[in-house]
């Protein structure tokens, strides 16, 4: 059970940092999102028992489910909610004043105001 | 004086400061260390305060800080040792410990004498050094700010027991260096000093950092004194590395081979500054901290043997380069790196119980005198005639002669003439140099010569000689402070007691043993006054034949600006610039790039800490018990799900599979026992989904079906997917390791189920959110407003109505 675990996070967080790595400005959120997925389960899965839910009345004599795994859980999704809504609204804004997605196109852009910076300056300084 | 309440409040406040030495009768006593340590905190602070309030008045809180830091050391010198020592930070065996020992006094009384003189002697100097560059007088505040937070910190300095408290002085001496080094700010050559004088005793400053850790984990304490005192009884010797590092933290302050290029750079600073740090104050804390360190250096013999090549390297060196400037500031500059040569090489040869480290601690004070009165005559003559270079000036006595007769004084005290101080430092010199045989003899008698004649050079091409520059008439501020040390210098060569008894006490701390020394003058042929002769002779030998060998000295001066140390930082500087502009390349301007610069030295790092534990028993596989298939299956799907949400071109596709690995999980929850998780899994899932379906729908189809259809370049896409396998082999192994190992010692949730029907609830998951981490939860709702506040505001375009 405890490799299994292991290896559903790994596989989330694999998964999350492949598309943290595309030029796609979506693709990048969602590869935060599964990385956020990979970290709520991994809280969850280090809970120290499992069994029941621990909500009263409790069953006698079975193992309860370890309740601080599950706030620090409900915390860490309800945050990476939080960043990944943030994160889109981000996407958006930048597509509203770059008109692009990609982050090729937006590295480019990047250097070229750049340039035209470092340009002014030193003709500034000529001046 | 403003000194004397804060201290009266500091030691009349309470009954913690554990006072020593001047006990009188009665419950309060003046305490000097106390007040002396009031002054180095407040210093800096009030003079700032009062030059915000009235710039014109900022000297007069500086002349009056440091007097009042003067009388109290004088009254400290009367009464003997004293002492503070409080609880800082206990559980780290931390104290604010500070001794106000011989060696301490001496150099407060350097600090605070000579930072009253410059204080006054600044006080007209600044506001005509503004007024030169067109800039507002009221900049003058700053400039006694800073001056006055270096003081604070010099008397912090050489008051501190522990070695952390030593080492912060010591860095804020460092940083008011930079911002009186960069004082005319608008001059980048003044900038680039500052930053190499920051830099250069910045980054040794971090070795004392380091050597004081070092002690600890040997020592067991921060306390310098219980250190000398294991040291002393024979538990551990300091160890070459700790040694090493003090000693180069030393010599940098100190502007000794190698790095001694900062000093002459830093002369772009006021010379009120210069005539204050680089004679006085900031060069002497090196030489400082090495006698402070003494009895721990002595442990190691071959530390003083180095100290001493060092010494005598760096004297020969710059005393060649000092004849060859033409800058009257660079003489100045590369004679203090001689003569702090001298004091290094003493120290050098003192071990071993020899007098050594008297004669160095005579010689800061004396040379201490003369050089700070050559300073403030290089900017008095620059001011009267507009000249820094000495072929530019000649013959000045007859329009200043109250000036050509006080800097005649410490000239005369520099070159160790008769009459002067600088006789018996020059005679201790020798007498320490004929304890160690022929070769140091030899040495001391090229150093006096070398000494002779630069600084006859320097004063004979101001003064003396054909007129060649006009002299306009300086104010009384510029040159009586020269006449007053001038007259110290005289007075001294004649009653010298008062210093040699201030050096002996001095001593005492870093010899751990009393020794006396007795200057007088000798009307005989003992070896000390023929080695004197000797170099009297030889450098106005030299002086007289300048033209014959001035090449060949100009000629090691190229050498050294060709292969020099200073050549060394420049490139150093260059290649981390270069370094951080490709790292600036590689993070800031593609995303895409910084993931990878992580997730690759994260990788090894892991693949390292795997090598390097035992992995034996480290993993366990678990057990599958009879209701987990659910659980098993729902893990397999997720799984599934992630990789999935790789695959899709199109981002509704994407969507709905990312939506799937969040609904799986929220069963998983569901089956882990976790029901409030679950729901609660189950609505952030429907939210983002639908908000992320909703963003998608803004976007123009065309550009997402553009980036949808882009084919990925087939090199990239290899390299991504490496990346991806090592991100998850990372992952695999960090969260398997964490899992496999849980600590079952008395976890907080056992009580946090048996307290939840005291807190009136029935789901303890609830009650943990609600009551038990409240304030967590408090935080965290705060966070998602300020996340909404944000979307809010970027969904209108940045603004916010």
């Amino acid at each position: 059970m405890t490799l299994l675990f292991a290896v559903a996070v790994a596989i989330l967080f694999g998964s999350g940092a492949y598309l943290l790595l595309k030029h796609d400005l979506v693709r990048v959120v969602i590869g935060m999102v599964l990385i956020s997925n990979a970290a709520n389960l991994f809280i969850i899965s280090a809970g120290l028992s499992r069994g029941q839910a621990p909500i009263y009345p409790l069953a006698d004599g079975e193992p309860v489910s370890d309740p601080l795994v599950q706030a620090m859980t409900l915390t860490a999704i309800v945050i990476s909610f939080g960043v990944a809504a943030l994160l889109l609204a981000l996407v958006y804004r930048v597509y509203t004043s770059h008109l692009s997605l990609d982050l090729d196109e937006l590295a480019e852009a990047d250097e070229r105001d750049e340039a035209v910076r470092d340009l002014a300056t030193l003709t500034g300084r000529q001046r | 004086m403003l000194a004397v309440p804060f201290s009266l409040l500091l030691f009349v406040s309470n009954g913690t400061l554990a006072t020593s030495g001047n006990t009188m009768d009665g419950g309060w006593q003046f305490n000097p260390a106390a007040s002396l340590l009031a002054l180095a905190v407040l210093s800096g602070p009030l003079t700032w305060l009062v030059g915000r309030w009235r710039p014109g008045l900022a000297w007069v809180a500086g002349a009056l800080l440091a007097g009042g830091g003067l009388t109290t050391t004088i009254v400290a010198i009367a009464t003997g040792d004293s002492g503070v020592d409080v609880a800082w930070a206990p559980s780290w065996g931390l104290r604010l410990a500070f001794d106000l020992d011989g060696l301490a006094r001496l150099y407060a009384l350097l600090a605070t004498g000579i930072g009253l003189l410059v204080v006054i002697y600044a006080r007209r100097y600044v506001p005509l050094h503004l007024h030169h560059q067109g800039r507002d007088e009221r900049e003058a505040g700053p400039f006694f700010a800073a001056f006055l937070l270096f003081m604070g910190a010099m008397l912090g300095l050489v008051m501190a027991r522990d070695l952390i408290a030593l080492f912060v002085f010591w860095d804020v001496t460092a940083l008011a260096s930079y911002l009186l080094i960069s004082y005319d700010r608008q001059d980048a050559n003044a900038r680039a000093s500052a930053l190499m004088a920051l830099l250069v005793t910045g980054i040794s400053a971090l070795g004392l950092l380091v050597a004081a850790l070092l002690i600890e984990d040997r020592y067991g304490t921060f306390d310098l004194g219980a250190v000398i005192a294991a040291a002393e009884a024979g538990d551990h010797s300091l160890g070459l590395t700790t040694g090493i590092l003090i000693v180069s933290a030393a010599l940098a302050k100190s502007a000794q081979l190698p790095f001694h290029f900062w000093l002459p750079r830093a002369m772009a600073a006021p010379t009120p500054v210069s005539a204050y740090l680089h004679s006085a104050a900031m060069v002497a804390a090196g030489v400082f901290l090495i006698g402070r360190f003494y009895p721990l250096l002595a442990t190691e013999p071959r530390l003083l043997d180095g100290l001493a090549v060092v010494g005598a390297g760096s004297m020969a060196i710059s005393g060649v380069l000092a004849t060859t400037r033409a800058d009257i500031k660079q003489v100045l500059a590369y004679s203090t790196i001689s003569q702090y040569g001298y004091v290094v090489l003493m120290l050098g040869l003192g071990g071993q119980g020899h007098y050594g480290a008297v004669a160095a601690v005579f010689y800061v004070v004396a040379h201490a005198l003369a050089k700070t009165a050559l300073f403030l005559t290089a900017g008095a003559v620059t001011e009267a005639t507009g000249e820094r270079r000495l072929d530019r000036m000649g013959g000045l006595w007859r329009s200043m002669p109250a000036l050509a007769a006080g800097s005649g004084a410490a000239a005369a005290g520099l070159a160790a003439l008769p009459l002067t101080v600088g006789f018996f430092k020059d005679e201790l010199f020798f007498a320490a140099a004929l304890e160690r045989g022929p070769a140091a003899v030899a040495v001391a008698v090229g150093g006096a010569t070398l000494t002779i004649v630069y600084i006859g050079r320097f004063w004979g091409g101001i003064f003396l000689g054909p007129r060649r520059a006009t002299a306009d008439p300086v104010p009384l501020a510029l040159v009586g402070p020269v006449v007053v040390l001038g007259a110290a210098i005289l007075l001294t060569g004649v009653v010298p007691g008062p210093v040699a008894r201030l050096a002996e006490a001095a001593a005492a701390v870093s010899l751990r043993e009393a020794m006396t020394v007795s200057p007088a003058y000798h009307l005989d042929t003992r070896p000390e006054n023929l080695m004197a002769l000797a170099s009297f002779v030889l450098g106005g030998t030299l002086l007289a034949t300048r033209r014959f060998w001035s090449p060949a000295a100009m000629g090691l001066a190229r050498i050294g600006q060709r292969f020099g140390p200073a050549r060394a930082y420049g490139r150093g500087l260059d290649g981390f610039e270069r370094f951080s502009g490709a790292m600036r390349r590689v993070e800031v301007r593609d995303l895409r790039g910084r993931v990878a610069t992580i997730l690759l030295p994260a990788g090894v790092l892991v693949i390292i800490a795997l090598i390097a534990t035992p992995t034996r028993d480290a993993f366990s596989f678990g057990t599958i018990q009879r209701g987990d298939a659910g659980l098993v299956m729902i893990l397999i799907a997720t799984c599934g799900a992630g990789i999935a949400s790789t695959l899709p071109r199109d981002h509704l596709s994407m969507a709905l599979t990312v939506s799937g690995v969040g609904y799986c999980l929220a069963v998983t929850y569901a089956l882990f026992g976790a029901p409030d998780v679950a729901l609660v899994a189950v609505l952030v899932e429907t939210m983002f989904a639908l908000l992320f379906l909703g963003m998608l729908s803004l976007l123009p189809r065309r550009v997402l079906a553009e980036e949808a259809a882009e084919p990925e370049n087939h090199h990239h896409g290899r390299r991504d997917a490496a990346l991806a396998v090592i991100a998850g082999v990372i992952a695999l192994v960090v969260s398997w390791s964490a899992l496999s190992r849980p600590t079952f010692r008395e976890s907080v949730a056992v009580d946090y189920i048996e307290l939840a029907p005291d807190a009136h609830a029935r789901d303890v998951v609830t009650v943990i959110l609600t009551d038990f981490r409240g304030l967590d939860t408090m935080g965290e709702i705060t966070v998602i407003g300020i996340a909404m506040l944000g979307i809010a505001g970027l969904l209108r375009r940045g603004r916010l109505r």
